[in-house]
């Protein structure tokens, strides 16, 4: 019964350490017009091919950011950031803002009905509205 | 003298963000550079970029394709935006020198059509804008056998871009017009007039095509030529060979038209990556003659390396001499030992321009180690007509050379 515990515990202390999936969801202003949007809008938003809505990143070494990037665009975050330096040195557009974690991206969408971020599906409060969460 | 240039003009765009930075979330710095170190195996011609004045030889070097660039991008409010950009390479002279790239205010008028005052890149090419930005780029170096062909990097002038969305197609068109005095390697500076460029891209998904054509009138001082001129339409006067004046006028170095027409095409599909293009460069009235130059780079992304391959070509072209081997009846005994004097000058001089004809093979890879940076190889086998690209050649020289570069891309 005892050595059961134990492997049970070691196992969900294993589980644990795997690296969460957990599902990022697209948000925008609680306010804005926007009720969904499709995966190609935006991809198109986060790769500066339409400046219609303003985009903010997590930080560069947030768990989020990589996963939101693979599951829209199907990029890596070198491939990304090769493709924005094209933008940024052609005067075209400026990277987008990094705004830190989660609060940070809901903070940053709610003072802006133009901004679009990433958040944790399990961060989303009323402050913001999903309006893509992928398949 | 040459360190406090490249100081004053990596310091420009700070100085530019400082000085309107009463909002400091709108001022926005970044940089790029290359460190990179190159070297060939012949002693005997220098390999360089188009446009240096010198290169490297079997020492590796790092001055080929070092470069280091500063921007600071300004936006004043929802449809104003100022941009300057600083960079520090070695072009024209011997040494690495700065230069303001770019300088320019840029209003967007609408979704679709913005307009830009300054000094902006040159945009000849598909790559002109970020060709010197090596992180965003495949290969190591643009290929010279097309780069080379249109020197002017700048614009000082105006142009205007609209874009418009057709489904799933982005289009977009550029025109500009403008000047630009720049450095021509070890030379002169040189002056470009009535520049235009005119542009045309449809993005649609991983594909991008784009046409261009680009055009000016340049001018540039040479006591030599200028005398050679003299001597041509004074021979033709005295004999009555007017095919000597003809020949004389392709000396001349003042007000020479200049067209590169272009098309390419880009791909980024399912980690496959083409980049290919194609230019005629023209010049009808010098000695110069024209150029027909392409290349074609493809590569496979197997997760964080791009292995990739280029074949590059340029076909120059010099100028036919029209200048007959005889006298007319009746000439002074003179004739014939000027003519035959005039004419060996313009087929030294097209032979000289056929020569610069040549082919590269290139293997490379790039490695994106971590996100802002990325390690490049890539080794050159370059085979010139006689002396091909090549600079500060020597008696002796023969092709084929292998060049190698080892670069370090950043941007921040």
């Amino acid at each position: 019964m005892n050595q059961l515990f134990k492997a049970s515990a070691i196992l969900s202390v294993l589980l644990l350490a795997l690296p969460a999936a957990a599902e990022v969801v697209v948000v925008v202003n609680a306010k804005a017009a926007e009720s969904s949007l499709t995966k190609d809008q935006v991809s198109q938003f986060f790769l500066g091919k339409s400046t219609a809505m303003t985009p903010v990143d997590q930080a560069e070494n947030a768990p989020a950011r990589a996963e939101f990037y693979k599951k829209v665009t199907d990029k890596d975050p070198s491939q990304i950031k090769a493709l924005w330096s094209k933008l940024v040195f052609t005067g075209k557009a400026t990277m987008p803002k990094e705004v830190g974690d989660n609060a940070g991206v809901k903070k940053a969408v709610a003072a802006d009905p133009k901004a679009i971020g990433y958040i944790d599906k399990s961060a989303v409060d009323a402050s913001v509205k999903v309006v893509y969460s992928g398949s | 003298m040459k360190t406090r240039n490249i100081v004053v003009a990596l310091a420009l765009p700070f100085a530019v963000a400082s000085a309107f930075a009463q909002d400091s979330n709108a001022v926005r710095i970044s940089g790029f550079g290359t460190g990179a170190l190159t070297f060939s195996d012949t002693d005997k011609a220098e390999f360089a970029r188009s446009n240096q004045s010198s290169g490297v030889k079997k020492d590796p070097r790092t001055g080929v394709d070092s470069n280091l660039g500063l921007q600071a991008d300004y936006t004043v409010n929802s449809w104003l935006s100022v941009t300057g950009q600083g960079l520090v390479r070695k072009d024209g002279e011997d040494s690495f020198g700065a230069e303001l790239s770019w300088a320019f205010v840029k209003a967007k008028l609408s979704d679709n059509l913005s307009v830009r005052v300054g000094r902006m890149a040159m945009p000849a090419f598909m790559i002109s804008e970020y060709r010197n930005v090596g992180y965003a780029n495949t290969f190591l170096r643009p290929p010279q056998e097309l780069y080379s062909q249109m020197p002017i990097n700048n614009i000082d002038g105006a142009d205007v871009t609209w874009q418009q969305q057709y489904g799933d197609t982005t289009v977009t068109a550029l025109a500009a017009y403008g000047r630009s005095d720049f450095k021509t390697a070890g030379g002169p500076t040189a002056e470009s007039r009535d520049q235009y460029a005119l542009n045309l891209t449809a993005e649609h998904g991983p594909f991008i095509v784009r046409v261009g054509r680009s055009g000016t009138k340049l001018s540039s001082e040479s006591a030599q030529l200028d005398a050679a001129v003299i001597t041509f339409n004074n021979t033709a006067a005295a004999f009555n060979v007017p095919q000597v004046a003809d020949m004389g006028v392709l000396l001349n170095t003042k007000d020479r038209k200049y067209t590169f027409t272009s098309a390419g095409l880009s791909m980024d599909w399912n980690n496959i990556v083409v980049l290919t293009e194609y230019a005629k460069r023209k010049m009808p009235d010098s000695f110069l003659g024209s150029s027909k130059s392409w290349y074609v780079m493809g590569g496979y992304r197997f997760g964080k390396f791009l292995p990739y391959y280029t074949r590059a070509k340029i076909i120059s072209k010099g100028v036919t001499n029209t200048i007959p081997a005889n006298c007319p009846a009746g000439a002074s005994f003179a004739c014939a030992p000027t003519l035959a004097a005039l004419s060996g000058l313009m087929n030294t001089l097209t032979t000289a321009i056929d020569g610069t004809s040549q082919t590269t093979d290139s293997i490379g890879v790039r490695w994106d180690f971590t996100t802002s940076a990325a390690l490049k190889v890539q080794v050159d086998r370059i085979k010139p007509q006689t002396n091909g690209q090549f600079i500060n050649v020597q008696p002796g020289f023969k092709g084929p050379v292998t060049v190698g570069a080892v670069a370090l891309d950043f941007v921040f």
